[in-house]
């Protein structure tokens, strides 16, 4: 049985998107079979990260609406023949996506895949709704900010009540802690939140720090996900947090001032 | 007592409203009836009523306005009202409560009158204290209705807990706090933490920018204290 995985925020442009690619990207690196989808219907980019946007030819709207099969949607990859990508439809909106329609497809999914990956679309409607509902586990991605810690606090708000688990009784959404574009130099000026403040806040685990870092803009623009590019900060940040997810052990790196000047190396941090 | 007598007796309890005339004006008395059963008619109807008066009145004119909004006057308590009572046929009580049911009104009015409701419990039932254990995410309302409120966890940002009794939070308060929502003025916050945005004791409020700097991140309570809102240090 598949595990169904969203990465959501509630804010927007905090790299949900980038992480979504790379965390499935990673997933399928280590030899599990599985499919990211995109929940952003209207707004779609996870194929254009996923470096796919030329070979879309059905979506998952015509999956829903039964206009195609799910063999004629899936996009393979064409690095890793364990990763496939169902894209979002651009010309239709979020009220396309049905609760009953999203289930079905999922359950079709699961009996193939070893995990399904479902990259949310900002806010808390229609869209995020479905995208978190049939989840096991949640990667919350969340930048070093006031206002998007509060969202995702919000979004944590809502997967303690508004998914299948917590409704049926079923237990509850594994919630992990992503934070992106972290920068250790600003957090030691005060000018960012530190990752204590958040994790603080927030009280879920931390999967990972990813630093912020110009390859990701660049991977994003090159259709290739960051966490193929093994010589940036991000992409090992991404590496560790696919084998934490799996379950290996491995310290969080990136997360301090690392070059310091004259004056700090003599008198300490 | 053998099957062959007539009449048998049983002891009943019977709640009785008392009415003590204070302004003996017949126009006033009927004005204040005919408002009472306005606001509250199907208590009226039938309501059993022992008189009470300090000084004498037309009686007569006091028992037709009882009469008129339904009510059912059973006697008087002696005093001034009692010869005139005893004419009437009513009862006289003596005035010491608990003597009503020693001494049953009249056969006639008392068989009319319908039987009395039950006494209410005299235990009230306590409400279970709410406790959630979750942290309170923003965008959340828990509300604890007629009781206290308990939180294990922290309340975040743009959450809010409210209580109609105390709330306790042995978390950090970051969210909004209100306690004794439905006006009771003892309630009162307590957390371990305060860093709230606002906190309020049945309907007094202080948002952030009112409260103490000092306070913030130590264990505080909010009281109401003559109607004004005060925050003060919890040490232990």
């Amino acid at each position: 049985m598949a595990k169904i995985v969203v990465v959501t925020s509630g804010k927007g442009g905090v790299g949900k998107t980038t992480t979504s690619a790379s965390f499935s990207t990673g997933l399928a690196m280590r030899g599990h079979k599985t499919v990211v989808i995109d929940f952003d219907v209207g707004l779609r980019n996870l194929d254009l990260i996923m470096g796919c946007e030329r070979r879309v030819v059905f979506d998952f709207v015509n999956v829903i609406n039964g206009e195609a099969n799910l063999r004629q949607a899936l996009i393979k990859d064409k690095t890793h023949d364990k990763l496939y990508i169902l894209a979002a439809s651009q010309t239709r909106d979020k009220d396309a996506l049905t609760e009953e329609g999203v289930g079905r497809v999922l359950e079709e999914l699961a009996k193939e895949f070893d995990y399904i990956v479902c990259d949310s679309p900002a806010g808390i409607e229609r869209g995020a709704h479905l995208a978190m509902y049939y989840a096991d586990e949640a990667l919350v991605v969340t930048n070093p900010e006031v206002s998007s810690v509060r969202d995702s606090d919000r979004v944590l708000g809502l997967l303690s009540s508004k998914t299948q688990h917590v409704e049926k009784g079923e237990g509850r959404v594994k919630e992990h802690l992503v934070l992106t574009r972290y920068n250790p130099m600003r957090v030691e000026k005060g000018e960012m939140l530190s990752i204590d403040d958040v994790t603080e806040i927030l009280a879920i685990p931390l999967l990972g720090v990813i630093p912020e870092s110009p390859a990701v803009l660049s991977s994003s623009n090159a259709g290739a996900p960051v966490i193929l590019n093994q010589e940036t900060d991000a992409g090992r940040a991404y590496d560790d947090l696919v084998a934490r997810f799996l379950g290996e052990e491995r310290p969080h790196r990136f997360i301090t001032a690392e070059k310091k000047g004259l004056f700090g190396r003599i008198f300490g941090g | 007592m053998t099957p062959n007598n007539a009449l048998e007796f049983k002891g009943r309890m019977l709640s009785l409203t008392r009415a003590r005339v204070v302004d003996a004006d017949l126009a006033a008395i009927t004005a204040q009836l005919r408002d009472f059963a306005r606001q509250m008619p199907q208590a009226v109807i039938g309501m059993p009523i022992v008189l009470e008066a300090d000084a004498p009145l037309p009686l007569d004119g006091v028992l037709a306005a009882l009469r008129e909004v339904g009510m059912q006057p059973l006697g008087v308590v002696d005093g001034p009202l009692a010869d005139a009572a005893r004419e009437l046929g009513l009862a006289v009580l003596p005035p010491d409560t608990g003597a009503t049911r020693s001494r049953p009104a009249p056969a006639a009015p008392a068989a009319a009158a319908p039987p009395p409701p039950p006494p209410p419990p005299v235990a009230a039932q306590r409400v279970p204290t709410r406790v959630v254990n979750d942290p309170v995410r923003s965008g959340q309302q828990i509300y604890a209705a007629d009781g206290d409120l308990v939180v294990t966890s922290t309340v975040s940002p743009g959450a809010e807990v409210v209580a109609d009794g105390c709330v306790h939070l042995y978390g950090t308060l970051r969210g909004r706090a209100i306690a004794g929502a439905r006006g009771d003025t003892s309630a009162r916050i307590f957390c371990r933490r305060f860093e709230a945005e606002l906190v309020a004791v049945a309907g007094v409020y202080a948002v952030a920018e009112q409260m103490q700097g000092d306070l913030r991140g130590k264990p505080a309570q909010v009281v109401l204290v003559d109607g004004k809102l005060k925050i003060e240090p919890l040490d232990w």
